[in-house]
């Protein structure tokens, strides 16, 4: 019997191990493989400690350093959603690739470790306690991705990947500047002692004795640095060139789980942040004003895209901007936000995966030569179809739900111009995505593709997040509720 | 403390012989280092004495264009130096004519030798002093900023805006003393035609500045130009030690002048030591050069008011 | 010992303006190697007294990688690369030095905003951090070369290290030995980054970098 606090490291440790292994395949193929294996083993670790968590309550490991609580566990399980069907997803991927020849064995090699490491680098984002830890694994993830985007030598690819690296890296460097910030700050109140000035869980119930003003100079410089590397606009422009000229597989990572990593990080310190102030509506108006902005200029540059991953691409920058204003919005905007996470991901993994799938069938991602992909691939067209819908928050959709929610939280608050302003954003981004992609699906395709068959692993990929969408649009089940409730209450536990 | 106070002057008066004395001495002594750091022995150390006395000795040859101009520059340019000499301290001997707002005075009177300097180039009505000319004014548009803004720090520091007091009462906050002396250090460069700005050795050549000035000075008037040039050296290396080589103020004026004496044989060799591992910039680059220098004397002025 | 680090905090401001106005690459490789040395002589000057074991190995850690992992990781780079200059940067070399003395005077409002605790006599080191971070920053937006933007970074990456050891004071080893491996890392990647760049594209001017757009 393995102690829980050992699923912690496993879940660490795993993936790495796997990911040596596979790097050191002999055949591309069986590379791809093990690296499955190793992540869907661990993430079946992964599942164990979550339900744990649910269970019995937060896990503590190594001397406190490590540890899951709700808000941890509903994210990890998200993320183990995530690179689960990423996973299997890039087995798919790179074995049309393979049959045509795309990869050799030293990219498939290359591709094998790097994503197994960062399955590492993410969870380490999610179980550290101790938040400048946090911080060095969510740097760590933006360096384990960046040879990701450059899989396929391309000048394009290459240009996308020294953008990510150097705007990531700048706002890495902010993060680490508000995180000091924030140390400062607790060992200004005198709260703490120096070498325990970063523990989450004992700087969150002393938080109050924090230094104010600290605080606020720290969240800036968080809120910048974590919000450029969660696409949050202004600082989003790496976002699109990397999101277009990353392999699918990877663009549906980074779009499915990291940028929701990095708004994690921001939920960490709101209410060490808004108990320190005394009050939460500084932070959370600051949120509001990203989440804002980020949708209107997602909104705006929709309109103009041609690519369907860059189309794509803006629209997670939306989504974030929904979820931190949903985070900005406080009590029943934070259950959105976290439940809005979820959504959006599940979505976005479908969105990128069909995109990518029928990326390679038509060998161009550019919407003016995809067309009438539901009569070439009806598997991965209705994939599309599905994820298109959801991500523009047409019902019965659980997208619909959680936008919906915010809206009410938002005239909750009593903040009407946050509810106009994102029913506007989100009108026009209905309108634009529907414009575009219209004639990408039912159009009359003149060129020479022909009607593709999927298997049965590929169906499963379309089906279950489609499925997972619809279904919790309907109904969601009490468990699911209760989660996302304990997660919510740790990011409203301060300063009310 | 009437004797003390009358040694003081007595220094005060001393040190200006001193000063006239000993001025061309340091243009040796960097002549000399440059020699050693290219691996020549070198001319004596009083080979500008030499120069000088035989300069004196000479006749002068004017231009028929010039007028009074030409000839009177190089005497104004004597008395600037030699009123310069008198206003800055040395040791703990004060200046002899100090008085508050006094650096004013001091920059003022070089800057009017500068001017004298420069009209007479224009005098000449060759093209080529004319081009030194305008590379000195313009230059010297931007040192002398610089040179402003260092003594300010100083006058913050010391609340005090005479020469003599400022360095008396400067009780050495580290920070400000050295990002000031390294400003006051390339200004003292320039203002002397040092390298990396000017190449005192390069005659005739379409780069130089101060040396084409007064390339049309022949006998006794070049003599005093050189003579000048030696005492502005002096003068402003005097500042630039009583800025930075701390003096207790119980020591004998006599030890005090002993080890100013000591800082400025010291700040002749680091000139020479510049010169030799140096290369002179790109006249473009002489402005950033200036503006380095300004942005560390205006830090030190941002230190100094905290 | 005090006036040890305030000397090291001035060398570091003189480093940092020297960024500002220098065009050489090496020689900016090589101020930025001699940060690293300064942050890492603060580190043991400000714990001489209660002479720390665990200080003096991670401070000494610090100035090996800041000095010479980093110069040769950079220098060799540029080797391949074949630049030597920063030829017409995004903002001229006079301006940046004007430039510089506005972020020297606005690090110093900020740093007078923020109520840090600090111990006597270091009252500059808070201005000094603050001035190294901007230096960074400004070199990675006001530079063309790939080479300077990763300068930039480690610049950056130093202010932001000595205001951590002033503001914070005591971190935990193992947390000081992740940033500097993440540095380290950061690095690395990014002089590969740079190689691949150079080969495919014959050059490292990001400005030319520019075919994605919208």
């Amino acid at each position: 019997m393995i102690g829980h606090e050992n699923l912690l490291w496993i879940m660490l440790i795993l993936p790495l191990c796997t990911g040596a292994v596979a790097a050191t395949m002999p055949a591309a193929r069986k590379a791809l493989a093990v690296m499955c294996t190793g992540i869907l083993l661990t993430a079946g670790f992964g599942w164990w400690s979550v339900v744990h968590v649910v269970c019995h309550g937060t896990l503590f490991a190594a001397s406190d350093w490590l540890f899951l609580d709700a808000l941890s566990a509903y994210n990890l399980a998200i993320m183990l959603l995530v690179f689960s069907l990423c996973a299997c997803y890039a087995y798919v991927y790179f074995s049309c690739e393979l049959r045509r020849g795309q990869l050799t064995l030293r990219q498939a090699r290359l591709f094998t470790a790097l994503f197994s490491g960062s399955f590492s680098t993410m969870a380490l984002v999610l179980i550290a306690n101790n938040l400048s830890i946090m911080w060095v694994s969510l740097e760590a993830t933006t360096l384990v991705t960046t040879f990701l985007i450059y899989l396929h030598s391309s000048r394009q690819s290459l240009e996308a990947m020294w953008k990510y690296l150097i705007i990531c890296s700048v706002g890495m460097a902010f993060a680490f500047m508000g995180t000091l910030l924030a140390a400062a700050a607790a060992v200004k109140g005198g709260s703490v002692e120096g070498a325990q000035a970063l523990l989450w869980t004992h700087l969150v119930g002393r938080a109050s004795l924090c230094d104010p003003m600290l605080m606020k100079a720290a969240f800036i410089f968080l809120l910048i640095g974590y919000g450029t590397k969660a696409g949050l606009a202004p600082m989003h422009n790496w976002l699109p060139d990397a999101h277009s000229q990353a392999p699918a597989p990877v663009s549906a990572l980074f779009s499915g789980f990291m940028l929701s990593a990095s708004l994690y990080c921001i939920m960490r310190y709101l209410p060490i942040v808004s108990s320190a102030i005394g009050s939460p509506r500084w932070a959370t108006n600051l949120l509001i004003l990203f989440g804002i902005v980020s949708l209107l200029v997602a909104a705006a540059f929709i309109i103009f895209q041609h690519d369907v991953k860059r189309l794509f691409a803006y629209s997670s920058v939306e989504h974030m901007g929904i979820i931190a204003l949903g985070l900005g919005l406080g009590n029943a905007g934070v259950f959105t936000a976290l439940f809005h996470t979820l959504n959006h991901s599940l979505g976005k993994t479908l969105a990128f995966f069909s995109a990518g799938r029928l990326g390679q069938i038509f060998k161009t991602t550019d919407m003016g030569q995809m067309r009438g992909v539901m009569r070439i691939s009806r598997v991965w067209g209705f994939g599309l179809f599905i994820s298109v819908l959801a991500l523009i928050g047409a019902a019965p959709f659980s997208i619909f739900m959680s936008e919906f929610q915010t809206v009410k939280a938002a005239l909750d608050a009593g903040n009407v111009t946050a509810a106009v302003l994102f029913l506007f954003g989100a009108g026009i981004v209905f309108m634009g995505v529907l414009a575009h992609l219209i004639p990408v699906f039912w159009a009359r395709n003149e060129s020479d593709v022909s009607l593709v068959t999927t298997g049965l692993l590929e169906k499963f990929l379309v089906f279950f997040p489609g499925v997972l969408l619809l279904f919790l649009g309907i109904w969601m089940p009490d468990f699911l509720h209760g989660a996302i409730d304990r997660a919510a209450a740790i990011i409203l536990s301060g300063g009310n | 403390m009437e004797t003390e106070i009358i040694a003081m002057y007595a220094f005060s008066i001393i040190h200006m012989f001193v000063g006239f004395a000993l001025a061309p001495l340091m243009i040796g002594i960097v002549n000399r280092t440059k020699a050693v750091f290219a691996g020549r022995t070198g001319q004596p150390f009083l080979q500008p004495y030499y120069d000088m006395v035989k300069l004196l000795r000479k006749g002068a040859v004017y231009s028929r264009t010039t007028s009074w101009i030409f000839r009177a520059a190089p005497v104004v340019g004597l008395a600037c130096a030699v009123a310069a000499l008198a206003i800055v301290p040395f040791g703990n001997a004060p200046g002899l004519l100090s008085f508050e707002g006094d650096l004013v005075f001091f920059a003022y009177v070089l800057g009017l030798w500068r001017f004298f300097l420069v009209i007479a180039a224009l005098d000449t009505g060759s093209a080529f002093e004319g081009m030194g000319a305008s590379r000195e004014v313009q230059f010297s548009a931007m040192a002398e900023p610089v040179l402003f803004v260092g003594l300010a720090t100083v006058a913050t520091l010391t609340g005090s805006l005479s020469l003599s007091d400022m360095i008396a009462g400067l009780s050495l906050p580290l920070a400000e003393i050295v990002l000031v002396a390294a400003a006051l250090f390339v200004v003292f460069l320039c203002e002397n035609a040092r390298i990396p700005f000017d190449d005192p050795n390069t005659h005739l050549e379409l780069t130089m500045i101060h040396e084409v000035m007064v390339l049309d000075y022949s006998g006794p008037d070049l003599g005093f130009v050189l003579y000048s040039a030696a005492l502005k050296f002096w003068v402003l290396g005097a500042l630039i030690i009583g800025i930075t080589v701390p003096l207790d103020e119980g020591l004998p004026v006599w030890a005090s002048c002993g080890y100013a004496f000591l800082g400025m044989v010291m700040l002749a060799l680091l000139t020479g030591i510049v010169e030799s591992v140096m290369a002179r910039v790109r006249l473009l680059r002489v402005p950033q050069l200036l503006a380095a220098a300004g942005a560390l004397a205006i830090c030190a002025l941002i230190f100094s008011m905290r | 010992m005090e006036t040890y680090i305030e000397a090291s905090v001035i060398l570091l401001l003189l480093t940092d303006i020297a960024l500002f106005g220098t065009s050489r690459l090496y020689t900016c490789i090589t101020i930025a190697a001699v940060q690293g040395v300064l942050l890492g002589l603060i580190a043991l000057f400000a714990n001489a007294e209660t002479f720390i074991p665990r200080i003096i190995v991670i401070a000494s850690i610090g100035i090996v990688i800041k000095a010479f992992v980093f110069p040769y990781l950079l220098k060799r780079t540029i080797r391949q690369a074949g630049v030597q200059r920063e030829i017409q940067p995004f903002i001229g070399y006079l301006s940046s030095l004007v430039v510089s003395l506005v972020l020297f005077g606005v690090s110093i409002w900020f740093s007078a905003k923020l109520p840090l605790a600090l111990g006597a006599g270091r009252s500059m080191i808070i201005p000094a951090a603050i001035m190294t971070m901007f230096t960074g920053l400004f070199l990675i937006v006001a530079r063309r070369k790939a080479l300077t933007q990763c300068i930039g970074y480690i610049v950056c990456e130093n202010g932001m290290y000595l205001f951590g050891m002033v503001a914070v004071g005591e971190i935990p080893a193992l947390v000081e030995l992740g940033i500097l491996l993440d540095a380290v890392a950061a690095v690395t990647v990014m002089g590969v980054a740079m190689y691949h760049i150079n080969r495919e594209f014959d050059h490292i001017d990001t400005d030319r970098l520019s075919s994605l757009k919208g």
